[in-house]
């Protein structure tokens, strides 16, 4: 958590830049001011500003459109409240539509991404362990072979990977989806780069030295010491999956295993394929602002976490 | 059976993880089990809604069977995915909804059951001729047919006044006056849109006489310059050359929407099953559009065609297939198409069409207008006689393809179009096995 | 946080020179056989999801599928075919062209972000800083569906600003879509590229900037001198990753023809899009498993070649 660490140290330090701004009429201005708390700049504010406005908008417009019933939707301005509030009746109507399916889907949902995020973290911090702290033939060449397949596209493998999922009889499953979600090559390179950093090979000794195996040494200091990437990993674990669609939509044909994504856009096609499907607009709306607010939650709610365990990813990488 | 109840409480409540727990590189989809020997579970496949609700009477006359419908997709997702659920070989349904145009493509590798051992021919009878040929493939019948397009025109009554037209267009030429007396209407007003649906096109040609598909066993032969065709082709390339055709809007999207609901759409050429959508997509248009047969090329001539329907065909892989037909039977042909045809249905049963009911009753949002006593007349007067080849599925993708350039930049004709639609399909058709020319 | 505090004093030592010490003490048969065991699990689900996928369409692609007369081998005459196939370089050209124009602005527009975040003259960073990340929180499906909404030309946002102006933008025709397209991926992956940068300007030690100041550097100069530098291997990272993400592009094509009119996306728009429709509409499987092979050797080439060209780059400086 260096970056916590080193944020906390900031605001420590903010105290003095008070100090600092009547230095600056004093007449000693530079040092002080710009290393640790220069002026705010209203230019840079707005500039940036306009990017979060693009940022934000769409997600605003979910929010405004979710509050409005499909004769509102089809007829108001896309930024302007409906006529009628209908944010609460159109939440009751996603989770009744079609037999309640909607919960069934975010229960699939939960259930992909707790599985896979979970086995994929841990498979990951156990290979990066070996890759740092542990010897075996071919670690050369396993290492290239999975940071190489980093830049396989996802197409390449999908289409092969159904014909031969559909041999083996799992396509249409579960495992047909978490199978797949429990590799993350990206998460065992950052697992290796941590634990060769994080975990000292002598702590290990140690423990060996007390007489205690292998996995158990990994499971309890190297696995406890891997905390903060694993955190990291789990969480973008997290969002892939959840947000996987190419995968379930050629693995999965029973509605009963779709997740969120799929059915999603399934109840949009429902009105903008020819035929007698259902016009159901203010649901797709709401169910899509439904099914990214968990991974929002999520996200700001375990910021500091993945930041600091990214950063370091990105200052090796 | 108190385990099987358990079991069955248990895995609604937590589906995924027990199923999970249970089912470790197990390969069947479903969570239920085996059944007993009469017991059938049947999974049907549909995106019509309408077949749900002949469920629970059929249920009431068959305890021994159970039905679940599921919609797997609509359209081309359903095909795919039976496609790949007959290649993993797990997870075929029972049942399964296929548009006219989709049925070859399964029957004739022969994915789907010949119904005949089932005894449907003597079903013949009861449907209108142009439907049951749509389920007969290579003299064979692979599915009963559930819903129905015959082509009608849906006017909007009070936009066409405004433009100075106080009867629907009886023939094309008609049309093509009264198009451009809404054209001069301005602003987004039309007569119609289009941006390249070549099931509105092909319905023009089947209408004018034109039969460019011959099909005979692996057999396909293509030509779209027999005259029925060209006729049609020139017509509806005329309407769009002089603009007078919407080409910004396209049909099912939210945009059409709005155009059907603030009347600047005149009129839809288009399957009868318009009927039951169109009031939820342009509610403030009640009471404003009415039903008439699609204008005809020549004055007194009672000639239709279709633009979509549907049937329901067994597959080969299915599971209980007797049980199946039983069902299918039911809600296409039987009691299930009361509260089918209740909840908006349109179906071909001759039963159905010359009912009272379907012959007499008002529909308020139409005005009041006999609806139901267009669309039999309408249904009847299709003209037979129509194919499509085998692989219409992967062909009507490639004609958004080709037809995209032109809707967009005016480059090329129809005519170019379908030439270069008719190559791609050969070379595909012949890759495939076929022998397409 | 106890380890953390630690990973900061830890100097960056080599994984490798770890093990070896490691492998010294320790007797190594055994060793090599736990290391291997710790490495099967991921290594064999690996296999399952990357390698035998890879080999399988490798077979396959030597295959033509028929619906009439069942699979046939024909050799190299699937990629004979591809190399002649206009479609096929169209939808590469297109995404080719879409990389070369989107991955430097969204990187550059991530980079001056990150600076401006890491100025501290922004009022609010915290806030802009989350708002940016946002989207990438947000599936691809959503996303699609809510710009397409958006977007829409009659009604949507384009059609208040159309009528309000007397213009006539539309954002879905054949020569603008792929820009919306761009918008959507500028939109989802900014912030995500941002933060990268970000964190690794964190981890820009402050003493450098209070040196700099002291020898009278200016903000332009602490930039060009200390912050661009330091950004440039993570920079090369992510350009790989864009790159290898637009060559993937599927989603966005997949859904929009859905949802807006005469929008010019084909069935070959983009080269996953078109193996997709190749494999599932068309069962031409063999045809997309040697298009997935060739454009994962494009990819791979590619990154590659970006990866060389970067690290002479690091070199020369």
């Amino acid at each position: 958590m260096s970056l916590t660490a080193s944020r906390q140290g900031t605001s420590g330090k903010a105290g003095s830049a008070t100090s600092g701004a009547s230095a600056r009429r004093s007449g000693n201005p530079r040092r002080l001011y710009t290393v640790e708390n220069p002026r705010k700049s209203v230019a840079l504010t707005v500039m940036t500003g306009l990017f979060t406005l693009y940022c934000l908008l769409p997600l605003v417009w979910l929010v405004i459109n979710a509050t409005k019933s499909q004769p509102d939707f089809a007829s108001s301005f896309g930024l302007a409240p409906g006529h009628r509030f209908a944010l609460w009746d159109n939440i009751v109507e996603v989770f009744r539509y079609q037999d309640g399916i909607f919960s069934r889907w975010l229960l699939n949902t939960v259930v992909y991404v707790v599985v896979g995020a979970t086995v994929s973290t841990f498979l990951a911090a156990l290979g990066g362990y070996a890759l740092a702290k542990l010897d075996f033939t071919g670690k050369r060449v396993f290492f290239f072979v999975v940071l190489g397949s980093i830049a396989v596209p996802g197409i390449a493998l999908a289409i092969p990977q159904f014909l031969l999922f559909t041999r083996l009889g799992i396509t249409n499953t579960p495992w047909a989806v978490l199978i797949p979600s429990f590799i993350n090559p990206f998460g065992l390179y950052l697992m290796w780069v941590f634990a060769a950093e994080a975990v000292p090979t002598d702590l290990l000794d140690a423990a060996k030295v007390d007489g205690a195996g292998e996995f158990r040494t990994f499971l309890q200091i190297g696995l406890p010491m891997l905390a903060p990437a694993s955190v990291t990993v789990l969480l973008f674990s997290f969002v892939s999956i959840w947000n996987n669609y190419f995968l379930p939509l050629i693995m999965l044909k029973d509605p009963n295993w779709y997740p969120l994504t799929i059915g999603l856009n399934q109840w949009n096609k429902l009105g903008s394929t020819a035929g007698n499907g259902a016009l159901i607009q203010n649901l797709v709306i709401t169910a899509s602002l439904l099914t990214i607010i968990p991974l929002i939650i999520a996200f700001l709610s375990l910021q500091r976490y993945w930041q600091s365990g990214l950063s370091l990813g990105a200052v090796k990488g | 059976m108190r385990l099987h109840k358990e079991t069955r409480l248990l895995s609604a409540l937590l589906g995924p993880i027990l199923v999970l727990a249970a089912c470790v590189g197990c390969s069947g989809g479903s969570a239920d089990g085996g059944g007993g020997d009469q017991q059938a579970n049947l999974t049907v496949w549909s995106w019509d809604g309408t077949v749900a609700k002949a469920v629970p009477g059929f249920e009431a006359e068959n305890p021994n069977i159970k039905v679940k419908v599921v919609n797997a997709g609509s359209s081309t997702d359903e095909y795919t995915a039976l496609d790949n659920a007959i290649q993993a070989g797990s997870g075929v349904p029972d049942l399964a909804m296929f548009e006219y145009f989709a049925l070859p493509y399964f029957a004739i590798p022969g994915k789907l059951d010949d119904l005949g051992g089932f005894g449907a021919e003597s079903l013949q009878k009861d449907y209108v001729a142009a439907a049951w040929n749509d389920v007969t493939v290579n003299g064979k019948v692979y599915g009963l047919p559930s819903d129905y397009g015959p082509s009608a025109m849906f006017y909007n009554e009070a936009t066409l006044k405004k433009a100075g037209v106080n009867k629907p267009p009886a023939t094309w030429d008609e049309y093509y006056q009264d198009a451009k007396k809404v054209r001069a209407l301005g602003g987004n007003y039309y007569i119609a849109q289009d941006t390249g649906d070549p099931f509105f096109l092909l319905s023009l040609i089947w209408q004018a006489g034109g039969r460019p598909f011959k099909v005979s066993g692996n057999t396909v032969h293509i030509d779209f310059t027999d005259p029925g065709t060209t006729k049609a082709v020139e017509f509806w390339q005329k309407m769009l050359d002089e603009g007078l055709v919407n080409t910004k809007v396209t049909a099912w999207s939210d945009d059409w929407n709005r155009t059907l609901n603030d009347g600047t759409l005149a009129s839809q050429t288009m399957g009868g099953w318009l009927t039951s959508t169109l009031p939820e997509r342009a509610p403030h248009a009640a009471g404003r559009f009415k039903v008439a047969l699609m204008p005809q090329w020549a004055q007194g001539d009672e000639v239709g065609s279709e633009n979509g329907g549907s049937s329901f065909g067994i597959p080969a892989a299915a599971q209980h297939k007797a049980a199946a037909y039983k069902f299918l039977k039911y809600f296409t042909h039987d009691a299930g198409l009361t509260p089918r045809v209740a909840a908006g249905a349109f179906v071909p049963d001759t039963s159905v069409l010359e009912s009272k009911d379907a012959q007499s009753k008002a529909n308020t949002y139409f005005g009041g207008q006999k609806v139901g006593a267009v669309l039999a007349e309408a249904s009847k007067s299709v003209a037979t006689g129509w194919q499509y080849p085998p692989f219409f599925e992967w062909a009507r993708v490639t004609y958004g393809d080709l037809v995209s350039k032109f809707y967009t930049t005016g480059k090329g004709s129809l005519a170019q179009i379908l030439e270069e639609w008719k190559q791609r399909m050969t070379k595909y058709g012949n890759d495939q096995g076929f022998k397409v020319d | 946080m106890g380890q953390a505090g630690r990973l900061d004093d830890v100097t960056p030592v080599v994984a490798s020179s770890d093990t070896r010490q490691y492998r010294a003490r320790a007797g190594k048969r055994s060793k090599k056989q736990i290391g291997l065991a710790f490495i099967a699990p991921f290594g064999l689900l690996f296999a399952l999801v990357y390698i035998v996928p890879i080999i399988y369409a490798a077979y396959l692609s030597l295959f033509r599928q028929q619906l009439v007369g069942g699979n046939r081998f024909i050799g190299l005459a699937n990629y004979r075919e591809l190399f002649r196939d206009p479609q096929f370089w169209d939808s590469v050209g297109r995404v080719f062209w879409f990389t070369l124009v989107q991955v430097p602005i969204m990187l550059i527009l991530a980079m001056a972000l990150a600076l401006a975040l890491d100025s501290r003259r922004l009022h609010g960073t915290r806030f802009m800083r989350v708002s940016i990340f946002l989207p990438y929180a947000v599936p691809a499906v959503v996303s699609t569906l809510m710009w397409g909404f958006m977007l829409g030309v009659k009604y949507g946002l384009f059609g208040s600003v159309n009528n309000a102006l007397g213009t006539d933008l539309n954002p879905f025709t054949p020569s603008t879509t792929l820009i919306s397209i761009g918008v959507m991926v500028t939109w989802a992956f900014t912030g995500f590229n941002m933060l990268i940068f970000y964190a690794v300007l964190k981890a820009v030690p402050r003493e450098l900037y209070e040196a700099a100041a002291l020898d009278g550097a200016n903000e332009f100069q602490v930039v060009r001198r200390i912050k661009l530098p330091a950004l440039r291997r993570s920079l090369i990272i992510a350009i790989i990753f864009s790159i290898i993400g637009t060559f993937q592009i599927f989603n966005e094509p997949l859904i929009l023809p859905s949802m807006v009119a005469s929008s010019g996306i084909t069935t070959h728009y983009t080269p996953n899009l078109y193996a997709y429709k190749l494999a599932f509409t068309g069962s031409q499987q063999g045809y997309a498993a040697a298009l997935a092979l060739v454009m994962a050797a494009i990819t791979i080439a590619v990154a590659y070649a970006v990866q060389i060209r970067g690290l002479r780059n690091v070199f020369d400086s």
